[in-house]
């Protein structure tokens, strides 16, 4: 961006110390993460006094994960996530996409209205205890779809894919009619294909929208077997509750996963958590980033 | 309660205003239908003619009607006495006279209040200084290798959030009093210290958005004309003249969107981060109205009371948000949505 070839010895002190200050935030976002790791990697009879401060794994052992990945409540929480994630993924993109493309057509009928009223609940949200009343109403209560259901839709994703396809060239589209396809057979054959690099970035929004979903499932689902990944965890270690993993006849005999270091069990609850979110990371990085520094999802 | 981050990323991704007013070509067809019964026929002419789109918006408009209109119906409770066995009796506003007596609510309203203003405060700068810090890193590697880094917590949920803070300020193994004790000073237990906690959210949400939201900055840097770099330099203009002069100016407009932004969600103050940070000894400090809402709602079982609390943030958050926007639109051209 600028012309730096001739630098003075401030501007050099001037550029360590910028790069240096960059550097020290990038400890501190990293740091916790990889002393969590290095918990959970670390032999568990000796992490007792394990220092918060470090990041190398005291002995290497995976028995921390692998406890934890065999054991019944984690398993089923990861399954739990996992279908509801992906379902919530899959109705959302659809969902998101069929009515941004109605919304995103001039002159459709009502259009200012639907506008409209999909501002409204962005700008006006009752709270939740109407939202639970309802769930209650409609039978959903204690059911995953509850969960999935409620945001299945979000009114900005929905309006970052209609500004999207509001810029599909016109010609495409009446190219398209011309050549005798139906509205249904435009979107699908035309339009999706096109949208492929938006909607792959509203699938990933909905992605880890949902996969960091806790709050709701919290309260929508009594029946521990229901729960997700964050709810599983939360209890564990947010609520503190050792008998959601250890098990009680563990806790109470001193045996089993009563013996591992509570510490480095929590800490590989966490990043069990965390995988799956640090798997896709990349993909996540190409996609929101590009999405939001372009100002258009153009891809 | 779904809110900030998208208003961020919509606004940062704002190139102009969506549909709204009479962009569309045609009529409109909704606008005084009873002038003549040629508008009614024809407008039922044009749904016929716009079926297919419209078949195709109705999961979505299904969607919308039941999960966000029907609960505007549901919180007609906050009206009500609400009974075990229905029907419930229409009380006026007496939940609320109620809800405004109490000295708990008082409490919780300023709760809310000190914690979102000290997120105005301490948290909004940040991501704005370390987006002037990424952009005078010239080697485009280094400055990928840092943004990867710091953008990743955005991504994570509170509950693993408030997971990693509650190990890192761990009295006895965490890594803050570590450091602490090194400097000789005795362990705090900053989990369940009233005076520590408001600062806790403070720090977390910084670690959690600083990175991400230098990113909305930082596009907007990008966005800054380069030859206004070219001709500061031509005159001489040190970094910290170009960042005063160039940068800064740059990116006012981008500044006061998010501000305004913040500025509309004042009455949050986040749920989800505080549902993970409290506990018995902090409760009182930062119970906010959202958690109040569900304690009272949820817990108790005091229905009509959390409605109310519920409505109360709704209606006064809807006023902030519009706010907000028409605010945001008069000075940068930008809107909140």
């Amino acid at each position: 961006m600028a012309n730096h070839s001739r630098r003075t010895p401030l501007e050099r002190v001037e550029y360590v110390l910028i790069v240096s200050t960059l550097l020290l935030l990038v400890v501190f976002t990293l740091q916790p993460l990889l002393n969590l790791l290095a918990l959970s990697l670390s032999e568990p009879d000796r992490v007792a006094g394990f220092s918060g401060l470090s990041i190398i794994p005291d002995g290497l052992s995976l028995d921390v994960w692998a406890l934890l990945l065999q054991h019944p409540n984690v398993q089923r929480g990861i399954f739990n996530s996992i279908w509801m994630t992906a379902t919530s993924v899959c109705i959302g993109v659809f969902g998101t996409a069929l009515m941004a493309w109605g919304m995103s057509r001039p002159g459709l009928p009502g259009r200012r209205l639907i506008f409209l009223l999909v501002l409204v609940t962005i700008v006006f949200e009752p709270g939740i205890i109407p939202d639970y009343f309802l769930m209650k109403k409609m039978g959903l209560l204690n059911t995953p779809w509850s969960v999935i259901m409620y945001k299945a839709i979000s009114a900005w994703y929905l309006i970052i894919l209609i500004r999207f396809f509001e810029e599909i060239p016109k010609e495409l589209l009446e190219a398209a009619e011309l050549d005798g396809a139906n509205p249904f057979q435009t979107f699908f054959l035309v339009v999706l294909p096109l949208a492929k690099p938006a909607l792959a970035t509203i699938a990933l929004f909905y992605l880890v929208l949902h996969w960091n979903e806790f709050f709701r499932a919290m309260i929508y689902l009594n029946d521990q077997s229901k729960w997700p990944l964050q709810v599983v965890l939360r209890q564990f270690v947010i609520e503190g509750d050792k008998i959601a993993i250890v098990g009680a006849n563990n806790a109470n005999n001193n045996i089993g996963l009563a013996q591992i270091n509570i510490r480095a069990l929590k800490a590989g609850m966490i990043l069990i958590t965390i995988l799956p979110i640090l798997a896709i990371y990349p993909l996540i990085l190409k996609f929101f980033t590009k999405g939001t520094m372009s100002g258009a999802l153009k891809g | 309660m779904a809110g900030l981050e998208e208003r961020k990323l919509v606004a940062a991704t704002a190139n102009g205003n969506v549909p709204a007013a009479g962009a569309g070509a045609g009529v409109d067809g909704l606008a005084g239908a009873d002038q003549n019964s040629g508008r009614v026929a024809r407008f039922f002419f044009q749904v016929r003619q716009w079926w297919p789109y419209y078949a195709m918006m109705a999961p979505g408009l299904l969607f919308f009607f039941i999960w966000h209109y029907v609960p505007i119906w549901e919180a007609k409770m906050a009206f009500e006495n609400v009974r075990i066995i229905p029907p419930n009796i229409w009380v006026g506003l007496k939940n609320f006279q109620v809800l405004f007596s109490s000295p708990i609510f008082h409490q919780v309203l300023l709760n809310t209040l000190i914690i979102s203003g000290m997120k105005i405060v301490f948290v909004f700068p940040v991501p704005i200084m370390v987006a002037l810090l990424l952009n005078e890193v010239r080697s485009g590697t280094l400055r990928g290798v840092i943004q990867s880094a710091i953008y990743l917590p955005h991504f994570l949920s509170w509950v693993v959030i408030a997971g990693v803070f509650i190990a890192l300020l761990s009295p006895t193994d965490g890594a803050v009093n570590q450091i602490g004790q090194a400097m000789g000073f005795q362990p705090v237990s900053y989990m369940t210290n009233t005076g520590a906690i408001r600062w806790v959210l403070v720090i977390s949400e910084i670690w959690r958005s600083a990175g991400w939201d230098s990113l909305l900055y930082l596009a907007a840097i990008f966005a800054i004309d380069p030859q206004l770099y070219e001709a500061a330099e031509m005159d001489g203009a040190s970094r910290w003249q170009k960042i005063r002069h160039v940068t800064i100016p740059g990116i006012v407009p981008t500044i006061a969107t998010l501000f305004i932004l913040n500025m509309g969600m004042f009455l949050s103050a986040d749920l989800n981060q505080i549902v993970n940070m409290q506990n018995a000894v902090n409760a009182s400090t930062i119970d906010i109205i959202d958690t109040y809402v569900y304690r009272m709602g949820l817990s108790t079982g005091e229905y009509a009371l959390a409605t109310a609390a519920g409505l109360f943030k709704a209606l006064i958050g809807m006023i902030l948000v519009i706010t907000s926007h028409l605010v945001s639109k008069r000075l940068t051209g930008k809107g909140v949505w």
